[in-house]
């Protein structure tokens, strides 16, 4: 745990040291500013950040491919790979390690939207309650989100590769069933639309914390993290 | 101590290391040569339990790198070829970040940089960035990450690569420093800094080991075997019968199966070759050169180095 800690610490700081975090902060904050007035600050409007977080979710559809790409990829690319597998740390507590200064990172980039939730407070008498579980939900998604980053990245050496590729798996994952399950028959819709994460988002965002979804979230992203741990793991095979 | 028993591995139908078998005790500096492909750094990523063998087993201080892989592992320092740092990382966040790998403790761990920093110099640059350094500034870097949890095995691959040559005299003193109380696995393509630094060198080609002994030894044993072990004397032959008249009184004056051959001549002076002696011949033929009224500037005897031992076990192999 203390080596998979050392990784994440490592990690998270390199994200302040590279101008790719700053940058991808940066948008980050600006965008949400953008649908925090347009989605909870409209006059008229119930004081709740419902609209906001369902925004987020496409937001954090590019965001998380950007925090992830390099977490392997650079390692792949500058060698450093070997550093760290040749000191005793197991392929899990690296994988785990950057997973959790991916997830750290993310939630640091959320920190000031809670800014938001004070203006609301101010301003109105806002339910709090899906405010919590909105950002559970957005928690929860972002991490899922960064275990797939996480496995694209183990896979290539090039940055942009594993950027595309995560991209590519998360509208795979949850835009294709969005829009192929409403054509379908209403058991197997459902079923299809099961798949997609950002709808099980959209409870947490109403204030439903659906213990099946949250499992769903965890057990995925540790499904997702599993197989990179094996890709790190196939070099003793080949 | 380092014990490779019987190491074979194969990447699919290509067998990178054969039957590798040696033993390294703690306090023997090893130096591990072979051209590219030979299977060189397959063997250091096998002994290091970056990569398993396929069969055969290593042991790390009786700690097998496979069955018992991260106590092996914690016993290691390990500077891997070119050097991989993370560029945008200070110094001493580097040599921290690493030591907390290696599990060095928090009361252990500001002692443990300073004494990694000093013994490779990089003290002066603790505050800088990795990415700001000299080439040769991140090679002792890589060196004092590798030291920074004072392992009992040190694996260095190339550990002068890159540097200036005062720098490569700085390294190659540290490295026998180290080696006092460690055991030293060194990898290098400069066979005279091998030859300085090792106590021991293993010549590996083709996946297998060729030749496994102390320098001086291996240039002793093979010197029989050497072509080029030879004497030369420089004589004044400015013109073509001249030439022709040291040539003769050599070979009149060395025993039978002895080879004289004349090199181009350099101005006034020709140097000629002498083989295939039993001993050495010099004596004999700077005296039938004076007896004889030739001028002679020089007769020595070309020693035979550790690269050419190298260059013949590979020719062989070739």
């Amino acid at each position: 745990m203390s080596r998979a800690w050392a990784i994440a610490i490592r990690e998270y700081a390199a994200f302040f040291r590279l101008p790719l975090g700053w940058v991808v902060t940066a948008l980050f904050i600006a965008l949400s500013g953008v649908f925090f007035t347009r989605a909870s600050l409209a006059p008229g409007e119930p004081a709740t950040m419902r609209d906001f977080f369902g925004m987020w979710w496409g937001l954090l559809l590019v965001i998380c491919p950007a925090i992830s790409m390099r977490l392997f990829s650079e390692e792949h690319r500058a060698g450093t790979i070997e550093s760290v597998l040749t000191a005793p740390v197991s392929e899990a507590a690296l994988v785990f390690g950057k997973h959790l200064a991916g997830v750290l990172f993310l939630l640091t980039m959320l920190a000031p939207s809670l800014v938001y939730v004070a203006l609301l407070g101010w301003l109105a008498k806002p339910d709090y309650g899906p405010i919590v579980s909105g950002y559970l939900g957005l928690a929860l998604l972002g991490s899922l989100y960064l275990s797939i980053g996480c496995l694209a990245s183990s896979l290539t050496a090039s940055q942009t590769l594993a950027f595309l590729a995560t991209l590519f798996a998360l509208v795979a994952l949850d835009i294709l069933p969005r829009q192929v399950s409403p054509a379908l028959p209403e058991r197997l819709g459902r079923l299809v639309g099961g798949i997609a994460p950002s709808l099980r988002m959209a409870d947490f965002a109403r204030g439903l914390i659906n213990s099946a979804h949250a499992a769903y979230f965890v057990i995925l992203s540790f499904w997702f993290l599993a197989v990179c741990v094996v890709i790190l793991q196939s070099r003793r095979w080949r | 101590m380092i014990r490779v028993r019987n190491v074979h591995k194969a990447f699919g139908t290509v067998r990178a290391v054969r039957g590798v078998t040696f033993e390294i005790t703690t306090g023997q500096c090893v130096g591990l040569l072979g051209p590219n492909g030979a299977g060189k750094t397959t063997t250091i990523r096998l002994v290091t339990g970056f990569l398993p063998p396929t069969s055969g087993d290593i042991a790390i201080d009786g700690h097998d790198t496979v069955e018992d892989s991260m106590a092996a592992r914690s016993l290691i320092g390990y500077l891997p070829e070119s050097t991989p740092l993370y560029p945008e990382m200070r110094v001493w966040d580097y040599l921290d970040h690493r030591a907390r790998l290696f599990g060095v403790g928090r009361a252990k761990r500001k002692t443990s940089i300073g004494s990694a920093a000093e013994q490779c110099r990089v003290a002066d640059v603790l505050r800088r960035r990795v990415g700001q350094l000299s080439k040769g500034y991140k090679q002792r870097v890589g060196l004092a990450a590798a030291l920074v949890h004072d392992p009992r095995v040190l694996v260095l691959d190339e550990p002068t690569s890159g540097l200036d040559p005062t720098q490569i005299r700085e390294t190659r003193s540290l490295i026998r420093t180290l080696s006092r109380n460690r055991t030293v696995l060194v990898s290098s393509h400069i066979l005279p800094e091998v030859e300085k630094t090792c106590d021991r060198v293993i010549i590996i080609a083709g996946g297998r080991v060729r030749a496994d002994d102390s320098p001086q030894r291996l240039i002793e044993a093979s010197g029989a075997d050497v072509a080029s072990v030879a004497c030369t004397a420089q004589v004044f032959a400015p013109a073509n019968a001249q030439r022709e008249q040291a040539l003769g009184v050599l070979r009149g004056a060395l025993p039978i199966g002895a080879e004289v051959v004349v090199q181009p001549a350099e101005g006034d002076w020709t140097t000629c070759v002498i083989r295939g002696c039993a001993t050495d011949p010099r004596e004999a033929a700077l005296a039938a050169l004076v007896r004889a009224g030739i001028r002679v500037r020089e007769v020595s005897r070309a020693t035979p180095t550790l690269e050419q031992v190298f260059v013949n076990l590979i020719e062989q192999e070739a």
